[in-house]
């Protein structure tokens, strides 16, 4: 057997007996979570960026002795984020007090995929054994580079996506390196704000570390990595099951694509099969493979999959919303072999450009789904991927004294809807929050003229996708200097079971105006001025189930709602509304001539999507 | 027992739980009180309310025209907020901005998972927001004029609609109210039967989602809790007592009805508070001022920390699902109580989220419960014992043991050791939770005394002190009816605040002219209340950040602003650990007004010993069967002493002392249970 993805030690056996009983267990778990929660309230109530502030874009981990994840965030994204650091420092050579720092894309294979979040891990230490480590997760808001905020369409090369730390030492024992601080923080721009984020994710690190060894030495550092090995045990042997379920003998398929690279490039699939095989001892094997990939991209859209990632995302998926389930790196061993192609889009080589990898991120999600549905199924339509307006400019120039600013808003989306609800509307991603209407006018120079869902986004089906945001921008600045990230304007999230494919995005100035014109949708520079008004609308979830069985109240309260108009009722859905009520007779004949449909949808029916 | 003379000053609190309503009187003039304990009837409870005040006035020899003042703390709110059971409602906003309730803050919860999570529908859909023309920016200047038209079209659509509330929230009102105001100007002349609900009124903070769903929830509600209230007036009425009624809110104080007819949703987590409050005035009375509340009820615990006596309130707190932005006592809700099922999930024990309710309840009380609970367990270890108080109450120990042994089979456990670990899961979610909130409020936990309540609080008070390094657990005087008593402690308090129109540098002369309007809201309102100029306290505070940051400090106001800033710098280093060179932003000056509670002369109890146990009962403790003595606790007089492991009875909760801790009896009636130095 080929060695786990996941980091350097294989699982640990659980005896038959095992050496944390199960209330033990269940105690040890709660008290993880609740050292999660007290960590994330301290970077909450501490860090200064609105991006992590407000936006929350921050997470939390616990690995064991080994480094192998045992309590994750809920977020499908984590691969392996240990082992770039032991390559480094050797488990044996850490000491109380040490504090391990990076955010290097390709020196950690994909652990972080833009620079901009910033990785911290600690040991934990009981009576001198190494017991687990401890880690916290950020997104700094600038970290220097080629734009504000680092992050740009207009990237070539990660050197113009702000500075790269290889994993550093960061407090030796307890002694912190000032120096390689100051030369990060020298390297943003907006070092008062780096700093604070800094001292409040390294306070939360070092609050997790005082509370996991209060739960080591309270229960015996032996029976902690027994109930660490237990919770993973426990989710592993889950994933498979349920991997074996959903997969009979052989490999499924599936590929989808993203648009562009913001320069002139593109589409770009990502194709992803899996292979259930039996091992001569009647054993399952499951190997993940995304070798058929496209190449990698000139542009920002390069997303570097650590092979943890898709046994991650589908062991969220499997776990459901079961409370009493831990995500952790229970999803990816639970895969016996993940098979990349270096040069592809989702294994890039060195130093392509990543920024961008968002869109390219929220597409592997929906492959996942996809290939999930191509087995027996149940898992979501695809979303959108999340969209991100970058403004940099000036204002105050009637003061004589203008001042530079930088806001990154991120745009919700709407999700695929399920085989049992709606898909999510207009949501940006777990725990990352908006800005709110009354917050950003009160600290940015723009005024904005709508917020709400877009109408007909959500793609039509028993179960109906979520909506995509419209928000509609005046500029009040002098000047911003526009950077825009949407995908899937070209290729709309899929529906499937006769669910139909989303709404899109886009972007305009001065819509409805004689100056209006188009944005690229993945582009940077575009030049804003007072005044003017900037449209960005974005792409909603594909639909589940034939749209002829959506209720008819359903689709009534939809329309009513403004989340679906009366024209798509009747055209998608066969239902007929005058008036604001339903007409029942007109709405059972259009019904009674009923569409063909087959599996998956995006802008026309099809077997398969390859 | 009558009274010897003619009442001049009773005052009666009521608090109706799911099952039993409690009552408590006191004549502030001597001291005396009196309890009393009914059904709760939820189809009326009113009529609860009634019969509880009637019991208690009874023993007293008092009636209805005796009555100085009625207290009360009410669940109406909460219910309907919980159970989504609101009047249907509409909302009016501003051109543009119809989906921000549907929006929300655009985020899957952090410990949600993506592929299941379905986003709640907003108390009010969609389909019944409607848009008015009109805008006002940040600074709160007009950008377009109210069109009236657009208001007098919403009313009609709105009549379409079959409400019986309006909700009002158009953006940045909270700067400037003028259009808010004139909307509902108009539709209250054009839908004169509807309740209305003005954002500027309830709320007048920044961020569109919080303030628009509290003003919203404010709305639903509105129609319910007035109908209870005047239903509370008339039986009163009936009963020919004519006292002002005064209802607990939120924010662990008292107002009058007139106050909570216009905004019910203060009355949200009533309850909860009157306990916090009830809490800290025991705790004062033995002067203790730093404590962690842990109200333990069947469902639920609260959990909340007082510091130097001051009741925390936040304005991020949530109903259920809801956030809402009221002024509430800052306190966080897990799903562990004594009714807290014990279940197997993935081979593992699992305690709560789900719970056995009033019915069946737990297996021991022996109405069809077959599930484990967590007071099952405390039933199976011998810490609760089967009778109580020479047999008022007898519980079922065979029941509780089969439920037990319901989960211990499967996990290969003894009886015991699964009844063990049922508690241990239940305690570390509490404490969990207490972590947290003292985190959140830059505390160590083991510099405060543990006060649990709640009918099940007491039995987990040594077990969650020891967990947390707490040396001292103050059992109150009647830990299963503290609401009662708290809101006879409860002080009137409202507060009245001003969002800055842009936050900035501190401008002291600017800000004396705001909290000089300010102070003249609250004076009105301490008027409207005839609270008696010595009763009146006002403090004044601003809501003062770090340029950038999203969330604030108060800190106490003053128009010199090197010294308002320099309190700010010192608080947030206290409370997180650093302070920072930024320049530093007021965003918000606010008013507190304050009535004090009357305070009855404290009452003592007479000294006495404790007198030799008579009564044994078996407790397992860590495997062994051992002989405790169970103790009555009204046979204990003030400094009256003993030792754990111990059991104490009364009629409203039982308390098991640990083993390495002892008790005693403060003058006050309170038991100060402090654990044995190593």
């Amino acid at each position: 057997m080929t060695p786990p993805p996941s980091a350097a030690t294989a699982l640990k056996p659980v005896p038959d007996t095992p050496l944390c009983d199960p209330v033990t267990l269940e105690i040890i778990r709660g008290a993880i979570m609740a050292t999660q929660r007290e960590m994330e309230a301290l970077v909450e109530r501490t860090a200064i960026s609105a991006f992590i502030r407000e936006k929350k874009d921050f997470y939390t981990a616990l690995f064991d002795e080994n480094g192998v994840m045992a309590v994750g965030s809920m977020v499908p994204i984590f691969g392996d984020l240990t082992t770039p650091v032991f390559e480094k420092f050797p488990r044996h050579t850490m000491k109380p007090g040490d504090l391990y720092w990076y955010n290097d894309c390709y020196g950690s294979k994909g652990a972080v995929t833009h620079s901009n979040d910033q990785v911290l891990l600690a040991p934990v230490f009981h009576e001198g054994r190494l017991c687990a480590f401890v880690m916290g997760w950020a997104h700094f808001a600038d970290i220097g580079g080629l734009h504000p905020g680092s992050i740009s369409p207009d990237a070539t090369s990660i050197y113009q996506e702000g500075i790269i730390v290889p994993p550093t030492k960061v407090i030796d024992a307890g002694v912190v390196n000032t120096m390689a601080l100051d030369i990060f923080h020298r390297n943003s721009r907006y070092p008062a704000q780096s700093e604070g984020d800094m001292s409040a994710l390294m306070a939360a690190v070092n609050l997790g570390v005082t509370r996991v060894a209060e739960v080591v030495a309270r229960h015996d550092a032996d029976v902690v990595s027994d109930a660490l090995a237990q919770l993973l045990e426990r989710t592993r042997k889950l994933v498979r099951t349920k991997l074996a379920e959903n997969f009979d003998y052989g490999t499924y398929k599936f590929a989808d694509q993203i648009d562009s690279d913001g320069h002139g490039n593109g589409p770009f699939s990502l194709r992803f099969a899996l292979t259930r095989e039996k091992e001569p001892d009647g054993q399952d094997r499951f190997i993940f493979d995304a070798t058929e990939s496209d190449d990698q991209a000139p542009g920002p859209v390069n997303l570097i999959m650590n092979k943890g990632v898709p046994g991650m995302a589908l062991g969220l998926f499997y776990l459901g919303g079961d409370p009493s389930q831990v995500c952790n790196a229970g999803g990816p061993l639970a895969i016996d072999e993940v098979r990349l192609r270096e040069g592809s889009i989702v294994q890039p080589k060195f130093p392509a450009p990543l920024g961008m990898r968002g869109l390219t991120m929220m597409r592997m999600l929906a492959v996942l789904n996809g290939m999930v549905n191509r087995g027996k199924g149940g898992a979501p339509a695809a979303q959108s991927a999340y969209v991100i307006t970058i403004m940099r400019g000036t204002y105050g120039k009637e003061t004589g004294a203008p001042k530079d600013f930088l806001l990154a808003d991120g745009i919700g989306v709407g999700y695929g809807a399920r085989d049992f609800a709606d898909g999510i509307d207009a949501v940006y991603f777990v725990a990352q929050e908006n800005y709110p209407v009354e917050f950003l006018e009160s600290g940015y120079p723009v005024r904005l003229r709508k917020y709400g869902v877009v109408p007909d986004s959500g793609g039509p089906g028993r179960w109906r996708g979520g909506t995509g945001i419209i928000r509609e921008y005046e500029v009040l600045a002098d000047e911003i200097r526009l950077a825009v990230r949407i995908d899937g304007v070209k290729n709309p999230p899929w529906g499937y079971g006769g669910g139909k494919s989303a709404g899109v995005g886009g972007a305009w100035v001065n819509p409805g105006t004689e100056r209006e014109h188009v944005i690229p949708p993945l582009s940077d520079g575009t030049l804003l001025v007072k005044g003017d008004v900037l449209r960005i609308q974005t792409g909603g979830g594909g639909g589940m189930g034939h749209p002829y069985d959506r209720p008819a109240e359903a689709v009534l309260e939809d329309v009513l709602g403004g989340f679906v108009t009366p024209e798509a009722a009747r055209a998608e859905y066969g239902v007929v509304i005058t008036d604001d009520a339903l007409d029942h007779a007109a709405t059972e004949a259009l019904r009674a001539d009923r569409p063909a449909v087959k599996a998956f949808h995006r802008n026309t029916y099809r077997d398969e999507l390859s | 027992m009558a009274l010897d003379k003619e009442p001049t000053s009773l005052a009666v609190a009521v608090d109706i739980g799911g099952t039993f309503t409690d009552v408590a009187l006191v004549d502030h003039a001597t001291g005396r009180s009196w309890r009393a304990k009914t059904p709760s009837i939820p189809s009326d409870p009113s009529e609860a309310f009634l019969n509880g005040i009637r019991l208690a006035m009874g023993q007293a020899g008092a009636s209805g025209p005796d009555l100085d003042q009625v207290l009360h703390g009410t669940t109406v709110a909460t219910n309907m907020i919980l159970e989504g059971k609101g009047a249907r409602a509409a909302l009016v906003t501003t051109r543009g901005f119809r989906h921000v309730l549907a929006i929300g803050r655009q985020d899957i919860p952090r410990k949600a998972n993506l592929y299941t999570w379905v986003k709640p529908i907003p108390p009010v859909p969609a389909s019944r927001i409607v848009e008015v023309d009109e805008r006002v920016a940040a600074g709160g200047a007009v950008i377009d004029p109210l069109d009236d038209a657009s208001v007098l079209a919403a009313a009609r659509a709105i009549r379409g609609m079959k409400v019986e509330a309006v909700a009002i929230c158009l953006l940045h009102a909270y700067a400037n109210p003028e259009h808010e105001r004139r909307v509902a100007e108009i539709l209250r002349a054009e839908l004169p039967d509807l309740a209305i609900t003005v954002s500027s009124d309830v709320l007048p903070v920044v961020r569109e989602y919080e303030r628009s769903l509290t003003t919203v929830l404010n709305a639903t509600v509105m129609p319910g809790v007035t109908t209870y209230v005047s239903r509370l007036e008339q039986r009163l009425k009936d009963e020919g007592a004519t006292p002002p009624l005064m209802l607990m809110q939120s924010n662990g104080g008292v107002a009058g009805a007139p106050k909570i007819r216009v905004a019910p949703a203060l009355t949200a987590l009533s309850g909860p508070a009157a306990g916090v409050v009830g809490a800290r005035a025991e705790a004062e009375a033995c002067g203790i001022k730093d404590i962690i509340t842990v109200d333990i009820g069947g469902t639920s615990a609260d959990i909340c920390l007082i510091k130097d006596g001051k009741i925390g309130l936040t304005q991020n707190g949530s109903v259920g699902e809801w956030p809402l932005a009221l002024p509430m006592v800052d306190m966080i809700t897990i799903g562990a109580g004594g009714g807290s099922l014990a279940r197997i999930k993935n081979g593992g024990l699992t305690v709560g989220p789900e719970s056995s309710g009033a019915r069946p309840g737990p297996a021991s009380y022996g109405h069809g419960g077959t599930e484990p609970t967590v007071t099952d367990a405390h039933v199976v270890l011998g810490q609760l014992p089967a009778r109580l108080l020479g047999g008022s109450m007898t519980l079922d120990t065979g029941a509780a043991e089969a439920a037990v042994a319901s989960v211990a089979q499967p996990l290969g456990l003894d009886q015991e050791a699964a009844a063990r670990g049922i508690l241990a899961i239940a305690d570390n979610h509490m404490v969990g939770a207490i972590r947290v909130v003292s985190v959140e409020r830059g505390h160590d936990p083991r510099d405060f005394t543990l006060v649990p309540f709640g009918g099940a609080g007491p039995l987990h008070g040594c077990a969650l002190a020891d967990l947390l390094g707490i040396r001292r657990v103050l059992v109150t005087n009647a830990p299963g009816v503290l609401c009662a008593n708290g809101l006879l402690a409860a002080d009137l308090k409202s507060e009245f605040s001003r969002a800055l129109a842009i936050p900035g540098p501190m401008n002291g002369p600017e800000t004396e002219a705001v909290i000089a309007e300010l102070d003249a809201q609250a004076e009105a309102w301490l008027d409207e209340e005839d609270v008696l100029q010595e009763a009146r306290v006002i403090e004044r505070v601003a809501l003062m950040r770090y340029a950038g940051q999203g969330g604030e400090i108060a800190v106490p106001w003053s128009p010199d602003r090197a010294e308002v800033e320099a309190n700010f710098a010192e608080t947030h280093k206290a409370l997180y650990g650093f302070s920072l060179s930024a320049p530093i932003e007021l965003v918000t000056l606010r008013v507190h007004a304050t009535g004090l509670a009357r305070n009855a002369p404290a009452v003592t109890l007479e000294p006495g010993e404790a007198p030799a146990p008579t009564e044994f009962t078996t407790v397992l403790i860590d495997g062994a069967k051992t002989e405790v003595p169970v103790i009555d606790r009204a046979t204990l007089g003030a400094g009256a002493r003993f030792e754990g492991p111990s059991i104490l009875t009364q009629l409203d909760t039982t308390t098991f002392v640990a083993p390495g801790w002892s008790g005693a009896v403060h003058p006050s009636g309170n038991i100060l249970l402090e654990k044995a130095a190593l």
